[in-house]
């Protein structure tokens, strides 16, 4: 990598714009990128930091503006081209093949034509690794790699490839065990001083303070705040501009009505394990009561997912006892599903929609209690109930007849919670009920989720959304840093606490 | 001696199958699985016959053979990879066109006879007792199978090329990403993979039995299949489990000749139950050890 | 392929004839006749007249009383068999044992008829057979399912090989207990009783299994779109996910959906050996297994659509012999035909889906 002088503008972008269909994702970018700078660029999730990254690194084709590099227009899609020009990128969920080893996954990327020499590889491998403190072993298999060492993997990948120059780092630490932050700070600053130049994207404000040379702020595709330099710029700055107006409004507080101290749902001592054997959480105390919304704030990827499977009998807990209405649970879902738990996932498309089924057929399925004709369905009087239920006209369910899998996400959306709130349910655990939807059927959804509260349903909600968790819950807790923190009494903290929870990260 | 026999026919046997599990081993390690290897082993099975009937030449009958599995295994990858077709039942199809293309094609062969290729012991190791005769008394494709093994264990491991080959197979995105269109990768390990079982198929016939008869692999292709996912995707294991194969079915000829009383039939399944017990066996194993991408064809519902 | 669309009956959900569906009924036929025209091809090569062979394929076909007989002879284990493939494929399996079970089956209905039901009346023998014959093809599934769900093993590749098992298996019954002392290179077992065999229809060789055949596939047709049962089992080959998101019980499901697939395909074999043959041999009922599993996936699974395809490889299958007869090509050539209009339909199967 040949030295460019520190300062020297390596890449810049001058009104750089992406649509997605009616979305804009990103509207009018302008940065730059230096060598030898670290350029943080800090937004909430949705914001459109990843698809700016993307354009960056030539997976997506900017709709307007320009990317300007050694001073003339570049084209850096498709990701060859970028590479080609000296863009590396250290993703969030590493491009990297796990049942290979570390010396084969690098020499994909890095090597040409069919063979490779492995011990110049590995020495080179070796030398990269020295001098910037990335431990790594060519010979182990990824898969047997800790997130920390597949990181360091990711990084001695980049750094080797040829005419590297600029290196983006895809919420780096989010991965990283806090003494590993440390280190990963430390090898940062190495490479600033090496003459890279370096775009960080986090929500990590500490990390900002503590090496960021420039700071950029993403909201809503906008970019909203920009600083050249670090110098008196405060975290609550950062942390204002990053949350907008929702500091400052008055969130309105809905009516949650009384709850029960009745206990439905306990967990205890939780320690839950993801998909890659890594702790996702650990030590949770979580309980819940009837008749009460329990929010779940967090930024996304702080094991929601993992959390909610755990709850519905999709995960087993590494550790730790769950019980539901005073007794112990176990087993698969249908236990769970008998014991009185719902569970309305994230991504209904996948997990809920049966290919060429219709919407009658799926509410059937799993939701209404369908008198059974002897060996069949009574799918007149199936239909009858279900166009005399309420849940189904408030939330507008589409057609009866239409195939679920052809529908658009709004109205699947729509089916899944229409199919759940009509089992009254105990516990309804629920992801991100209105991602996707409008005004309107929002307002609708959130409505019945707290009829269905008033009516004796202890109700776990999961969302991004600060607004929807503060006017529904009546307690909220936070996913971060491994931990869930709360709960805390939605009428007595403030967004912006929440918020400081959020992306602090790590609790104290 | 009658372990020297069987270990002898055991190579011998066994070598049609092995070619064909190597195949299946690089079409499967980029992601594809190949029923139709049936259909690619009796194409060359057919196709070295005949050439070699024609040409006296049982070299330029392997190539053939090798070239008219390729060209079965054309059909499959376009199906698959270019239709999208669900890659089972396509393979399944391929065997079912294969059995019949190569009945019909092969009427005039079937009571041709040839030299083809015959016993070619190795000056010197083939004294060696015990020893010499299992291993160095063989005919060529014999060897050569043989010699396949460790390159393509080099090829798959130790080469940029194998990377890229079970990249394919592992997570496709990450080629991809590096500049390789997957979908290339696929259709040259699965053409690769026929043009072995094409050859396998000639060794068969041209080496093995010295004649045709239709639909004479009797599963071999199938049973090739079944070893590749019994051998981990590893090429030393779906040697051994080819010569295992091979085994019980020597065995059968010497049942026959000792006199011993088992009856044939049973010995006839033998190979087939074995290839079942080594798949139940390894049936843990295999979870961790499956390229990726073959995980979706199994598991997935019957949809493509 | 996806397990089919289910053709619940319900209210049309888009006008018949809107111009997509115009679309793919066209892009459907065109496939269709595509290898038809190939096949003409080929045959030309042969100095063989194809609209000849086709135009007396459908004559004979519909031209004649015994002719549509010889169709609908062929295309009872045809369906039989397809209705083995295709209901295990809604739920999400891939069964290709149809070979193996039907063989077995038809061991154990002969193993009953030879030892047991020897004089026996009709109205007792019959049945009974067929109960045996059942029997036989599940028992032969049932080995698959426990391999699939207690040994986690792939049900395709575990049903293929045991194939080949059934095979040995039969030639091992027809070369010992079973074997007709008659019999000298080839054997076969002793005949069955007169009694024991199916009544015909005067003026062909059709006997009356094609209406059991026919019945079964109704009754497999209404288990899947009108019961419950069968609407469970459409979800879990729909959505695997989504099936044991709603807590079913996934390996009891799979273990009893191989086990009826067997029966039928066991009961194919009965009807081989009392409508057709008389007795068993070690080659009864070859290939049919496989054809029926071509004519479910060209049914795309559905019961009633795989009545036209079973009867369309029935008539491929008896052009066979109308080829051979007139032209000395082997029957077996049509195979080709068979697996090029499967091609075809596999090549635009994507197409069609969405």
């Amino acid at each position: 990598m040949d030295r460019k002088h520190p300062g020297e503008v390596l890449l810049r972008t001058s009104g750089l714009t992406k649509r997605f269909g009616s979305l804009t994702a990103n509207q009018d970018i302008n940065l730059t990128v230096q060598a030898g700078k670290i350029h943080a660029i800090l937004g909430e999730n949705g914001a459109g930091k990843s698809t700016l990254m993307k354009m960056l690194y030539g997976v997506y084709a900017p709709d307007d503006g320009e990317i300007i590099m050694d001073g003339e227009p570049v084209v850096l899609h498709p990701p060859m081209k970028a590479k080609a020009k000296g863009i590396g990128m250290v993703f969030q969920d590493f491009r990297l093949i796990p049942a290979q080893t570390v010396l084969d996954n690098i020499a994909l990327a890095v090597g040409k034509g069919w063979r490779f020499r492995r011990k110049q590889l590995r020495e080179r491998i070796m030398e990269v690794s020295a001098k910037y403190n990335l431990a790594v072993n060519p010979d182990a298999y990824v898969w047997q790699l800790d997130l920390g060492q597949r990181q360091r993997l990711e990084i001695v990948k980049v750094l080797l490839m040829p005419g590297t120059r600029i290196i983006i780092f895809d919420e780096p630490t989010s991965v990283l065990v806090p003494q590993e932050v440390e280190a990963f700070l430390q090898m940062l600053m190495l490479l600033r001083k090496n003459g890279y130049g370096i775009l960080l994207i986090t929500h990590k404000i500490n990390e900002v303070m503590a090496c960021a040379d420039q700071v950029s702020v993403l909201t809503a595709g906008k970019m909203v705040f920009h600083a050249d330099t670090m110098e008196g710029l405060t975290p609550e700055q950062l942390i204002a501009a990053m949350m907008g107006d929702k500091q400052i409004t008055n969130v309105e507080k809905l009516d949650t009505g009384a709850a029960d101290e009745q206990e439905v749902l306990r967990l205890e001592d939780g320690e839950i394990v993801g998909d890659h054997g890594n702790t996702v959480l650990a030590n949770v105390q979580l309980k819940l009561h009837r008749g009460e919304i329990v929010g779940v704030a967090g930024i996304s990827g702080n094991g929601q997912r993992e959390l909610a499977e755990t709850l519905f009998g999709l995960r087993k807990l590494k550790h730790g006892m769950l019980t539901v209405k005073g007794k112990g649970i176990s087993g698969g879902p249908k236990a769970f599903i008998d014991a009185g738990v719902t569970y309305v996932s994230e991504d209904p498309l996948k997990e809920s929609v049966i290919p060429g089924f219709t919407i009658l057929e799926h509410m059937v399925l799993d939701g209404m209690p369908v008198k059974e004709k002897r060996i069949g369905i009574d799918w007149q009087g199936a239909r009858q109930m279900l166009e005399a239920s309420e849940e189904a006209k408030a939330l507008r369910l589409a057609d009866l007849n239409r195939r679920a899998d052809k529908l658009s996400g709004g109205n699947v959306q729509r089916m899944v919670l229409a199919r759940a709130l009509m089992r009254k349910p105990d516990v309804l655990i629920i992801s991100y009920p209105s991602r996707g939807l409008d005004i309107g059927t929002t307002r609708t959804i959130q409505q019945h989720l707290l009829d269905l509260a008033a009516r004796g349903t202890a109700i776990l909600l999961f969302s991004e959304d600060l607004d929807e968790l503060f006017k529904l819950s009546k307690r909220l807790v936070v996913l971060a840093g491994k931990q869930l923190s709360g709960p805390y009494d939605a009428a007595e903290i403030t967004a912006s606490e929440i918020g400081t929870l959020m992306l602090r990260g790590e609790s104290a | 001696m009658i372990i020297t026999d069987i270990l002898t026919g055991a190579l011998r046997s066994g070598t049609s199958v092995m070619l064909a599990s190597q195949g299946e081993l690089i079409s499967e390690r980029a992601g594809v699985i190949n029923l139709g290897m049936e259909g690619s082993m009796l194409a060359g099975a057919l196709g070295g016959f005949a050439v070699t009937v024609w040409t006296g030449n049982p070299w330029l009958g392997t190539l053939s053979g090798g070239l008219c599995g390729l060209i079965i295994s054309l059909i499959h990858s376009f199906l698959v990879l270019s239709c999208g077709a669900n890659q089972l039942a396509t393979g399944l199809t391929i065997m079912f066109f294969g059995i019949g293309v190569t009945s019909f094609f092969g009427r005039s062969f079937v009571s041709e006879q040839i030299v083809g290729f015959n016993p070619v012991p190795i000056p010197i190791l083939s004294d060696i007792p015990f020893i010499g005769d299992v291993l160095f008394n063989h005919d060529p494709l014999t060897y050569l199978s043989i010699l396949l093994v460790p390159v393509l264990w080099y090829v798959l491991f130790r080469t940029r090329l194998g990377v890229i080959i079970r990249a394919a197979g592992e997570k496709e995105d990450v080629l991809f990403a590096s500049g390789i269109n997957p979908l290339l990768v696929r259709y040259c390990a699965v053409l690769a993979g026929g043009f072995l079982a094409g050859v396998g198929g000639t060794q068969l016939s041209v080496a093995y039995t010295h004649s045709w008869v239709e639909n004479m692999t009797a599963g071999r292709g199938v049973v090739a299949v079944a070893l590749v996912i019994f051998a981990s995707w590893r090429p030393a294991m779906a040697m051994v489990g080819s010569y295992l194969f091979g085994a019980a079915q020597a065995l059968q000829l010497t049942v026959q000749q000792q006199g011993w009383p088992i009856s044939t039939f049973f010995l006839f399944m033998v190979p087939y139950l074995l290839t079942l017990a080594a798949l139940l066996i390894v049936e843990r194993r295999k979870r961790s050890s499956m390229p990726e991408a073959l995980g979706n064809v199994f598991s997935a519902d019957a949809g493509g | 392929m996806k397990a089919g669309t289910s053709l619940t009956v319900m209210p049309v959900r888009e006008s018949f004839l809107s111009a997509g569906r115009l679309r793919k009924i066209g892009l459907t036929i065109t496939v269709f006749l595509a290898p038809f025209v190939l096949y003409g091809l080929f045959l030309l090569c042969y100095e063989v007249n194809p609209i000849e062979l086709y135009w007396s394929m459908l004559k004979s076909t519909f031209g004649s009383l015994f002719g549509f007989g010889e169709v609908l002879l062929k295309a009872t284990p045809i369906l039989l068999t397809g209705l083995a493939a295709a209901l295990p494929a809604r739920a999400g399996l891939i069964n290709v044992g149809g070979e193996g079970q039907l063989i077995i089956g038809a061991l154990f209905a002969t193993f009953a008829a030879v030892f047991f039901l020897d004089s026996a009346p009709s109205w007792v023998g019959i049945p009974l057979m067929l109960v045996f014959g059942a029997l036989g093809g599940a028992v032969w599934a049932g080995i698959v399912a426990v391999l699939k769900t207690a040994g986690r093993m792939n049900e395709t590749i575990s049903s293929l090989l045991l194939n080949y098992v059934a095979t040995h298996t039969v030639s091992y019954f027809v070369h010992g207990i079973l074997k007709d002392p008659a019999a000298f290179n080839w054997p076969y077992s002793p005949q069955i009783s007169w009694q024991l065999r199916l009544p015909t229809i005067t003026g062909t060789r059709l006997h009356i299994g094609f209406i059991l055949a026919i019945l079964l596939a109704a009754v497999v047709w209404f288990i899947l779109s009108w019961t419950k049962l069968g609407f469970n089992i459409r979800v879990l080959g729909g959505n695997k996910l989504a099936a044991q998101r709603t807590g079913f019980r996934i390996n009891w499901m799979y273990v009893w959906v191989l086990l009826a697939a067997g029966a039928l395909a066991g009961i194919a074999g009965m009807i081989e050996i009392t409508g057709i043959e008389g007795r068993l041999r070690s080659t009864t009922g070859v290939n049919y297994g496989y054809l029926g599993f071509l004519a479910a996936w060209m049914a795309w699974n559905h019961p009633l659509r795989l009545l036209f395809t079973s009867f369309l490889l029935g008539m491929i299958a008896v052009a066979g012999n109308t080829l051979e007869i007139g032209s000395g090509l082997p029957a077996s050539s049509v195979q080709i035909l068979m697996a090029l209009v499967l091609f075809f339909l596999m090549g635009i199967a994507r197409r069609l889906r969405s």
